[in-house]
């Protein structure tokens, strides 16, 4: 009886096996942050391109830089944040973009380039501009945070995340101490470690993947969180606020790139092209809830999400914010003060 | 015309042996030594590894929080291998004296859980232990905790998911060696004057004492690397070994600081291990 | 003798502890809250998505042939090395026996780490055969300690009698020795294709593009997508999982009958 239950499974896997492998369609594998492309643009653009589209996701630069030099090739289009992708360039692993290809980069809004270390779009092409932000409960707080302190309240203690991000998290804590995110003054990156530390006693955890979820099912009352994601969950729950801390915040331009050694660079190239075509960037920016550096898409939109200063930062939140940047060698500052703040008891 | 029968034996052994040993040499032994050999290789910046041969991995080692991740690693450990042994010793006295029927039906329905998979199982306690759910709030009307007292991501809940992730670990191998237990010892005791109690501890608990030393090793050893129930459930605060080695790798990307971890868990585990391993082939054998 | 009712009080709470978790997970899959949070109402939308997710089947046919191909594999493997083990003592089996042991004393995220470091030594791209490597090197203890175990009860006067009757090594293996470890070899087969149907950790350093495997699909979809979804999901695999084993069951029962 065994042996005739193990042929049947065996069958049933064969087919599975086979229907897997059916398509021989051309691929393009793309690494990206979750929830961060349209589901109806990813079927439009296999459809006009007759091809597949796999989307993998990651949660932090950190995580897909390792998993990509770890041997993790293999895919064409990675979307990293710009300092990732000046660090990516320097070590060769991107392919010099081929403007001929790419006639869209025409309607690129100049405002972009102020939140990139690649101009010439040499190796890049901007993609979608989000911020970190604070997400909170509005349910269960009578008044809302406005700024990065917040953490610093115990009454909350269990019910806050912070993001799992060396640069993120320690570049909120340097905005709320005054400084630039970009410091490589040791001394500024010590006290924001510090500080840090203090504020690590009254989170549940460091989280880049369920703050989202968690805030949803009301097991966090506050997160550190990217703005497109918790504008993702505002429309699901309407019990969910975000607050711009007033101290400042980080504002970060995600690029899309290609893999040197990509297998299909001419699809590649193909769909960065297809993203910036004015309506495609309308539905993508819609439906991600981020601002897509994109002139001729502004005119497609709402006029509520055009005025939404959520996600078109005003004159005043520009001012007040940075974009992180790379700093080279001086990125060991960094990774050594997160070591610190993670192992601290 | 026959070869040495000698011989020919020889060759069945070799035939034998050669594919699983070959296999293992390759992708078990073969990596592991690549491991400890990169703890020696300079970092590079950039995340890769670096010419040459160095002793800065094993400096770096010498970090002042280290010595407290290790050992919180080895208590969590111990103390999720003592619950689940204490847990599977009464279950397994019961499943043992049952009659064969309900010996099937209970070991099915024992499995069942665990053939679901294993990030889901541990979902479901987040969902459980959620701060507005209704476990805490048994308790906060219960006075046993204030209300909205978050149980997850601490050191606990860490204990309790592995404990359920790892029971049916112990549970096996201890009730394999429990249904070969021959009952009539324990009457025999007790008709020499011991109690239940005693019977129990001296005649039934030594009577299984090697499928205790089996759930010991598939529970204590795979704790000792965990890292995914301490990601989910534990907090800022329960990191393991195992979280800080996923760290190294894929957020600081330093390969050999990584490798350098890996190795001591391998000596850790190994050494100890290999020692008992031949001593138990040598048991075996005698 | 009077029992003790100590231990049915333990067991009935163990079993209480090992089915609560799976008890809130069907529950929530007809929650209309997708995040799995408190009850926000009755719904079965998470069955009718779950089936038009493409990348959910695709990762659960790449499972599939994993854990198919590396617990065949792992079968041959472990019952060629269980039976060395079993019939000689010599230097070479002492060393063969550490070498398939420590596999199953060394924790997971190690042999992840070492096998993912040396395909990067080598250059090899990530595809369904690393992972069918990874998988099988396991898996292969695994099988063989099974395998063993079986063998120690094995009586070894049988072939020795189909010898004496004139069999050939082949029948001997193939009508005697086979026949008999079946249910050993069948076992470490099973035991090995759940292990690697629900491998999470050697999946997660070995898997590349377009070699999801179910856990690691499940993992990011519960972090970040729809936990909601993931209950369906596994609350089907269960019901699955309940049919098979009743109707392997009844089946028993008939043949015995």
């Amino acid at each position: 009886m065994k042996f005739r239950l193990l042929n049947l499974a065996a069958a049933l896997m064969l087919i599975l096996g086979f229907t897997a492998c059916g398509s021989r369609k051309p691929v393009l594998r793309i690494y990206n942050w979750a929830e961060y492309l349209s589901d109806e643009v990813i079927e439009a653009f296999e459809k006009e391109f007759n091809c597949r589209v796999i989307v993998d996701v990651f949660d932090s630069n950190e995580a897909m830089y390792a998993k990509l030099k770890a041997g993790g090739g293999g895919y064409d289009i990675v979307v990293p944040s710009s300092y990732q992708v000046v660090r990516m360039a320097r070590e060769g692993m991107l392919l010099e973009l081929d403007h001929s290809q790419l006639p869209n980069l025409v309607h690129l809004d100049p405002i972009a380039v102020k939140f990139t270390q690649d101009p010439e779009h040499r190796y890049s092409v901007p993609y979608l501009i989000t911020s970190a932000v604070i997400g909170y409960r509005a349910d269960r707080m009578d008044t809302g945070p406005d700024s990065w302190a917040v953490f610093a309240d115990a009454s909350l203690r269990g019910r806050m995340t912070l993001l799992n991000d060396q640069r993120e998290t320690l570049g909120a804590a340097l905005k709320f101490l005054g400084f630039s995110l970009n410091t490589v003054n040791p001394e500024e990156i010590n006290a924001a470690r510090d500080l840090l530390i203090e504020w690590k006693a009254n989170l549940a955890k460091f989280e880049s993947e369920q703050f989202k979820n968690g805030l949803m099912s009301a097991e966090f009352l506050v997160v550190h969180g990217y703005s497109s994601d918790l504008l993702q969950a505002m429309e699901e729950d309407e019990n969910i606020s975000i607050a711009l801390p007033k101290e400042g915040l980080s504002i970060a331009l995600d690029d899309l790139v290609i893999l040197a050694d990509a297998p299909n660079p001419q699809l590649a190239h193909a769909f960065i092209n297809f993203m910036h075509r004015p309506e495609v960037a309308a539905e993508n920016m819609e439906w991600v809830m981020a601002m897509s550096p994109n002139l001729p898409a502004y005119a497609l939109l709402d006029d509520a999400f055009k005025a939404d200063e959520r996600i078109f930062f005003s004159e005043e939140i520009f001012a007040k914010s940075e974009t992180i940047f790379d700093l080279g060698e001086n990125d060991q500052l960094y990774i050594n003060a997160w070591n610190e703040v993670k192992t601290a008891p | 015309m026959k070869a040495d029968p000698v011989r020919r034996e020889r060759l069945v052994e070799v035939f034998l042996t050669a594919p699983g040993f070959v296999w293992l040499l390759l992708f078990f032994l073969l990596p592991t030594f690549n491991v400890l050999l990169i703890s020696f290789r300079p970092s590079t910046l950039t995340g890769g590894i670096g010419e040459g041969w160095t002793l800065d991995t094993l400096q770096q080692l010498r970090n002042p929080d280290y010595p407290g991740i290790l050992f919180r690693t080895l208590w969590v450990s111990l103390a999720i291998t003592v619950s689940c042994l204490l847990l599977s010793v009464p279950v397994a006295y019961f499943l043992a004296r049952c009659s064969q029927r309900w010996k099937t039906r209970l070991l099915l329905l024992i499995m069942i859980p665990f053939l679901t998979n294993f990030i889901i199982r541990v979902f479901a306690w987040k969902v459980i232990l959620h701060p507005e759910g209704w476990l805490a709030s048994v308790l906060a009307f219960a006075g046993l905790i204030p209300p909205g007292t978050q149980l997850l991501y601490n050191v606990r809940a860490v204990i309790l998911v592995s404990v359920y992730t790892y029971l049916p670990f112990a549970l096996l191998p201890v009730y394999a060696v429990a249904e070969k237990f021959d009952f009539a010892l324990m009457e025999a005791a007790m008709d020499l004057g011991c109690n239940r109690i005693q019977a129990f501890f001296r005649v039934f608990v030594p009577g299984i004492s090697r499928g205790l030393w089996t759930a010991t090793l598939l529970v204590l050893i795979p704790n000792l690397g965990a890292y995914v129930v301490p990601d989910i459930v534990g907090g800022h605060s329960s990191s393991m070994l195992g979280n800080v080695i996923v760290r190294r790798l894929f957020s600081d990307r330093n390969l050999p600081h990584a490798a350098g971890l890996s190795s001591v868990l391998t000596v850790l585990v190994l050494l100890p291990m290999i020692v008992v391993i031949l001593h138990r082939r040598r048991r075996e054998a005698h | 003798m009077k029992r003790s009712r100590f231990p049915l009080v333990v067991t009935v709470l163990v079993m209480l502890f090992f089915y609560l978790p799976v008890l809130v997970l069907v529950v929530n899959s007809f929650n209309r809250s997708r995040s799995s949070g408190p009850w926000t109402g009755f719904t079965l939308d998470w069955y009718v998505r779950l089936f038009g997710r493409r990348d959910i089947w695709e990762a659960f046919g790449n499972t599939l042939i994993i854990a198919v191909s590396a617990s065949a594999a792992s079968m041959l493997l472990g019952t060629l090395a269980a039976f060395a083990l079993h019939r000689y003592r010599t230097r070479l089996q002492d060393a063969h026996y550490t070498m398939v042991y420590t596999p199953l004393v060394v924790p997971e995220i190690l042999l992840g780490i070492s096998l993912l470091l040396l395909f990067v030594a080598l250059g090899v791209e990530r595809n369904l055969t690393v992972l069918f490597i990874g998988h099988t090197t396991f898996c292969i203890s695994y099988v063989t300690m099974v395998v063993l175990a079986r063998l120690q009860d094995f009586d070894f006067a049988m072939v020795e009698a189909a010898q004496d009757l004139g069999a050939g090594p082949w029948t001997i293996a193939r009508r005697v020795i086979i026949p008999l470890l079946a249910p050993g070899i069948f076992a470490g087969g099973l035991l090995a294709f759940t292990l690697s149907i629900d491998d999470y950790v050697i999946s997660f350093f070995l898997s590349g593009p377009g070699t999801t495997t179910l856990p690691i699909k499940i993992n990011a979809m519960i972090r970040r997508d729809a936990p909601a979804l993931i209950n369906a999901l596994s609350s089907i695999m269960l019901c699955v999982t309940f049919l098979l084993v009743g109707l392997s069951q009844k089946l028993n029962k008939e043949n015995r009958t």
